[in-house]
């Protein structure tokens, strides 16, 4: 299937046009070197003619060196085209990649959830090399190439129409076998490709869980499935390597078809004096000269079916546009904001609620402690507060304002979210803190590792902010460390309301305290929904909210319920600090 | 164990294809002089500069004839050289791939399993690939030398002429090559800091969203890619500079011989056939000379991927790496071995003695740990974070090597804890089990035979089969990589019925209730209890849940690495300040536990 074709002429004018100065100076240099590949071979006629008549040695030296220099200059401009060209399609990947990437970031929840980073690399990374050649080669090669053949043809038809009729038909023969013949070599090499695909994705998962197989017995079972891999990829590549060459040696077949036909047709010529040795000679020459541009333009069209498969894949993704809409931009109030959920209801899929009709309101500067069973919807209901989704009914207010009027980048300013998970880059513990963003000076970094108490922990550091994290999710850190820089990238922003999902579920006890300090100083003076399964993690909150089944089964102020005997939450403490099992 | 050497036994693992390789490349090379000795012959009689030998039907026939043979060989050489390069490399793959396997299970890999996962792709398949174009290499020199015996026999002064130059492009351009390899590699590292960058973002997309960054994101990864432009650009500058410095060396050798042939032409001793013979030929020993300066350094490059999959055999003889080993690659498949029960060897009484371990990057470990388990028992390991639980289960069954200590087996010592503890001895469930991405079924069994156990038994102790039923293909569900698309109690919940599926003597479960809600966990304590109370298998169990320490028949109670206390709950409970701390912090750590061991896994 091939996109549609306006879809390559806006690609080629988002991308090349702004680099047009390049185009045209890589088109110089790609018509210099073609117009010397049909020169200089010209000079060796001359050579040859001139030595068949015993002509002064000096013109021959002159001629010899005249080829030299052909061929120098030849190089030159190949150096040269190669240079634009990559230079051409590098700038024009990276932008193409750069928005690709802003434009996947700028994508709700719910794409991410169905994709994985590898998938998503594939077409940011992947599938943009392949269009690396698109961009730069693919008219340059297809114009250049098809340009030579027929200055070949042309030339060889000045002295011959006939020589010149039979070379350009067995040419349109050769392509249109190799086009068959790459028709039929492709899907064999794909297939081997996704065999090694296997392969390789079996190994490393198995590779990553040697106690797993090892304590059950499982040693034979696994190596039995590394045989049977094995053996796959064996078939498979065997099988893609006999078509590959079967299209390679055609070419090769040609040469000699090629070559015949020019004997015959020369010998016909020098037979009757119309044609001199240098002549022949020199039509020789071209016949093996004419492979090359046609085996490369081949080539060019298989790329370009990779580069079809890679813009119908970038397509589809800047097709698919954020659920999400964009507000007309309200501000929010300065300072704590208060929470309101307005009968809000929630559901990932249509006919599945997750949430339902949940009407609850916090004041500005007040703690919600929130409990509920997995799958009760604490994490939904949290997401829906910086607008990872919207709610399918109700309305959510921060500050009195509602959220889809609100700009996405400032509520995402002034909510700080601690999520179960702390992803970390493997990057320095700067930038992790930063998201990269130049703008935050070490110095406010350092004012916040002050105000939470983290003094002591930054001086451990091997190099300061500049340590670098190892890679893997957990940076090389400690779960306790992990939290400790989510707690300090919300600091950073300075959020009105402040979510912690889950918070202390992380700690070991050894930097519990510390956590619970940066907690509290994070705590001050905002609005703070935090959630936990453990119940002594909500016993800093003002307001209890029990959940259900997706609804609210409890709320009320902490102290009230903790003292009303007859309650979810004081019999939750019973029986939590008691035992929930058996 | 040099690189030669490694060569040498992996041509000794697949011989016929590597000679039929060699044979048929020389010969299908050898196959490629004759046109231009018929371009010669056709020039000759064309200008009469030389008695035509053949005419040119003769020559024509030929040309096109001798190109069957030829394309022949080509094909037969894409099967040979596949043949060699997958059959070797399933034994390079197999011999790392075993070894891992038998290795400590805990401690398995001396890196990441994605840096693995390079030594397993491209350290063989280059290595390899490098081998069947060193065949190359001989059939260029084949022709080389054919070539040059037919052109100095045509003119000896023109050939050295040529030669010359040939030779000594050919040595300056092997010092530009090392130039080129330190730019590939650059240019290597900065794709790879693109592409680790991306997965570092689009792994935390959530994250970055959240935080309201994804500008200074964009604006950090066009900063990347603009870097990885500059080192690609410069890789491929250079190399296509090299290139044209060898397609030149033919051209510089053309003029050569134009000039040398200058007067020579004139008075008849070099022909025009000659001529074009000497260009046909240049061509050819031109690639054979830049074939020899890629494969030097190639060469080098071996020595440094046998050097890193040696690394991935950790300490073990290096040789091992390419020792012969059946490889599977044709016939039938070996057959997996089912675990049968022993009479003599059922369990009556495991014994454990002065068992110690330390890991050698923090010192942490286990000291003379005693155990004394007798069959039928419940034994519960409890202690807090770090106090060597996980570690002393690992040494026990030697996933992690003991450093001392004896282990007996109704009173026979066990001399090899690794391959004893295993089906029908024993079945384990670590603390992040692993599953991976087949179906349900198969990550239940791992090649036990279906009709010999019991599975609908293993999933109901397991509490699996509400969630079963709510999977639309049921045990045919594709668990997704490492399976992610159960959840975190569903995976725990798998692995369990994975270790009751396979009916062992004595089942090792580690911290098995941490991911599971509360409800299904006393679901699943309530089940194994009752299943316990029917047929008294044999339990070793880390846990702190109080279901579990009121039931155990005896607790083992460690801190820092050393039993502190043994004994039944209320025992305990009146004599163990640490087991009276550990019963009022209860199951509050247990999450946190998870957490540990996930970072310790990493």
């Amino acid at each position: 299937m091939h996109p549609p074709r306006t879809h390559y002429g806006s690609l080629l004018r988002d991308y090349v046009w702004p680099q047009r100065q390049r185009v045209v100076l890589l088109s110089g240099a790609l018509l210099t070197s073609i117009a010397l590949q049909i020169a200089n071979p010209q000079v060796l006629r001359y050579f040859i003619d001139t030595a068949q008549q015993n002509a002064p040695t000096h013109l021959l030296i002159a001629a010899a060196l005249l080829f030299l220099c052909g061929a120098l200059l030849n190089q030159v401009a190949t150096v040269a085209a190669t240079y634009f060209s990559e230079l051409v399609g590098w700038t024009a990947t990276n932008n193409l990649r750069t928005q690709l990437l802003d434009h996947v970031l700028h994508l709700d929840r719910s794409f991410h959830a169905d994709r994985t980073p590898g998938e998503l690399i594939e077409r940011i990374d992947g599938d943009v090399a392949a269009l690396a050649n698109f961009f730069s080669q693919f008219v340059i090669q297809i114009v250049g190439n098809l340009l030579l053949c027929a200055g070949v043809i042309v030339v060889v038809g000045v002295i011959d129409g006939w020589i010149a009729l039979a070379l350009a038909a067995t040419s349109v023969v050769m392509f249109t076998l190799l086009l068959r013949l790459q028709r039929i070599a492709v899907p064999a090499r794909l297939a081997g490709r996704q065999s090694s695909a296997d392969l390789f994705g079996f190994i490393e998962e198995r590779l990553g869980g040697t106690e797993d197989l090892r304590s059950n017995g499982a040693i034979p079972y696994t190596m039995l499935r590394l045989y049977q891999l094995m053996r796959r990829r064996l078939h498979l590549e065997r099988r893609a390597a006999v078509r590959g060459a079967g299209a390679f040696t055609t070419t090769t077949v040609f040469s000699a078809v090629y070559v015949a036909i020019a004997f015959i047709l020369i010998k016909r010529h020098v037979l009757l004096g119309t044609m001199t040795i240098g002549t022949a000679y020199l039509i020789f020459f071209y016949t093996q000269t004419l492979m090359h541009p046609i085996t490369l333009i081949s080539r060019q069209l298989e790329d370009f079916q990779k580069a079809a498969a890679g813009i119908l894949r970038i397509d589809e993704l800047l097709q698919i546009h954020s659920a999400l809409s964009v507000g007309p931009g309200v501000p929010l109030p300065d300072g704590p904001l208060s929470v309101e959920f307005d009968n809000v209801s929630f559901g990932y899929d249509t006919d599945d609620a997750v949430l339902t009709s949940i009407g609850l309101s916090v004041g500005a500067g007040r703690v919600l402690g929130i409990l509920g069973r997995t799958g009760s919807g604490k994490t939904t209901l949290t997401r829906l507060l910086f607008r990872l989704y919207d709610p399918t009914a109700g309305a959510l207010r921060l500050g009195g304002v509602d959220l889809r009027d609100a700009s996405l980048a400032e509520l995402r300013e002034r909510v700080g979210v601690v999520t179960q998970e702390v992803q970390l880059f493997h990057a320095t513990i700067r930038e992790n803190l930063t998201f990269f963003d130049d703008t935050i000076s070490d110095r406010r970094i350092l004012a916040v590792l002050d105000r939470l108490g983290l003094q002591a922990w930054y001086a451990r550091l091997s190099h300061g902010l500049d340590t670098m994290l190892a890679s893997g999710s957990s940076g090389g850190l400690s779960a306790g460390e992990a939290q400790v820089l989510a707690l300090v990238r919300v600091f950073l922003k300075d959020p009105g309301l402040v979510i912690l999902d889950e918070a202390s579920s992380r700690l070991d006890p050894a930097t519990e305290q510390l956590v619970e300090q940066a907690v509290d100083a994070l705590l001050t003076g905002r609005t703070g929904l935090v959630i936990a399964h453990r119940l002594q993690t909500v016993l800093r909150a003002d307001d209890i909210l029990i959940l259900e089944n997706g609804g609210k089964a409890e709320y009320g102020r902490r102290t009230a319920l903790q003292d009303d005997p007859t309650s979810r939450f004081s019999h939750l403490l019973r029986v939590g600090l008691d035992e929930v099992l058996v | 164990m040099n690189t030669f050497y490694y060569y040498r036994r992996l041509i000794g693992s697949a011989p016929w294809s590597w000679c039929g390789d060699l044979g048929g490349i020389t010969l299908s090379v050898l196959f490629e002089t004759i046109p231009g000795l018929l371009a010669r012959e056709f020039f000759n009689g064309l200008s009469g500069a030389a008695p035509a030998r053949l005419n040119l039907s003769t020559i024509i026939v030929l040309l096109v004839l001798l190109r069957l043979p030829w394309v022949l060989s080509i094909v037969a050489l894409s099967m040979t050289s596949t043949t060699f390069v997958y059959t070797a490399g399933a034994l390079l793959r197999t011999n790392m791939f075993r070894h891992i396997l038998h290795r400590p299970g805990a401690q398995a890999l001396p890196a990441s399993p994605g840096e693995a996962i390079s030594r397993f792709r491209e350290d063989v398949d280059e290595t390899l690939w490098d081998l069947i174009r060193f065949n190359d290499l001989v059939s260029f020199m084949v022709f080389a030398i054919v070539g040059f015996a037919i052109m100095v026999r045509t003119n000896i002064l023109i050939t050295i002429a040529v030669f010359l130059p040939l030779v000594l492009v050919t040595l300056l351009t092997q010092q530009v090559r090392r130039r080129l390899e330190s730019y590939r590699a650059a240019s290597r590292a900065s794709t790879g800091d693109v592409t680790g960058f991306l997965g570092e973002i689009l792994g935390a997309a959530q994250a970055v969203q959240v935080a309201g960054k994804e500008d200074s994101v964009v604006r950090r990864f066009s900063h990347l890619s603009e870097q990885r432009r500059t080192a690609g650009l410069r890789d491929k500058l250079f190399s296509q500079l090299l290139e044209s410095i060898s397609t030149n060396t033919v051209n510089l050798g053309t003029a050569v011989i134009l000039l040398f042939a200058a007067q020579q032409m004139k008075t008849g001793r070099f022909t025009v056939g000659d001529f074009a013979l000497f260009v046909y030929y240049l061509g050819r020993i031109s690639d054979f000379t830049s074939l020899f300066g890629v494969l030097l350094a190639r060469y080098r490059q071996a020595g440094i991927s046998f050097a890193r999959m040696v690394t991935l055999l950790k300490g073990a003889f290096p040789g091992d790496l390419v020792a012969a080993r059946p490889v599977y690659t044709r016939g039938p498949f070996p057959t997996i071995p089912q675990p049968v029960r022993v009479p003599h060897e059922q369990l009556q009484r495991l014994e454990v003695l002065g068992l110690s371990f330390h890991y050698p990057s923090s010192g942490h470990g286990i000291d003379d740990v005693d155990l004394d388990l007798p069959a039928g028992s419940f034994t519960v390991i409890t202690g807090r974070i770090g106090s060597g639980k996980t570690t002393f289960l690992r040494t026990l069954l030697g996933l992690l090597p003991a450093e001392r200590g004896h282990i007996r087996w109704n009173d026979q010592p066990v001399s090899d804890p690794a391959t004893f503890f295993v089906p029908p001895h024993s079945a384990y469930t670590p603390q992040v089990p692993r599953l991976f991405s087949d179906t349900l079924k198969d990550n239940l069994l791992l090649g036990l035979d279906e009709t010999g156990v019991d599975l609908q038994q293993a999933l109901s102790l397991a509490v699996l089969e509400d969630d079963l039923r709510q999977m639309p293909a049921g045990l045919d569900t594709v668990v997704g990589t490492r399976g992610v698309r159960l959840s975190g109690g569903q995976i725990q919940r798998a692995a369990a019925a994975r270790m009751f599926v396979r009916d062992a003597e004595l089942l090792v479960f580690d911290d098995l209730s941490s991911a599971l809600d509360v409800e299904v966990e006393a679901q699943l304590w309530e089940r194994l209890f009752a299943r316990h109370h029917q047929v008294p298998v044999t339990c070793l169990v880390v846990s702190h849940r109080r279901a579990a320490l009121r039931r155990a028949d005896q607790i083992i109670v460690l801190r820092d690495g050393r039993v502190v206390a043994r004994g039944r709950l209320d025992d305990l409970l009146a004599s163990s300040l640490d087991m009276q701390q550990l019963w009022a912090s209860g199951d509050r750590h247990a999450g946190a536990e998870q957490q540990q061991a996930e970072h310790e896994n990493l």
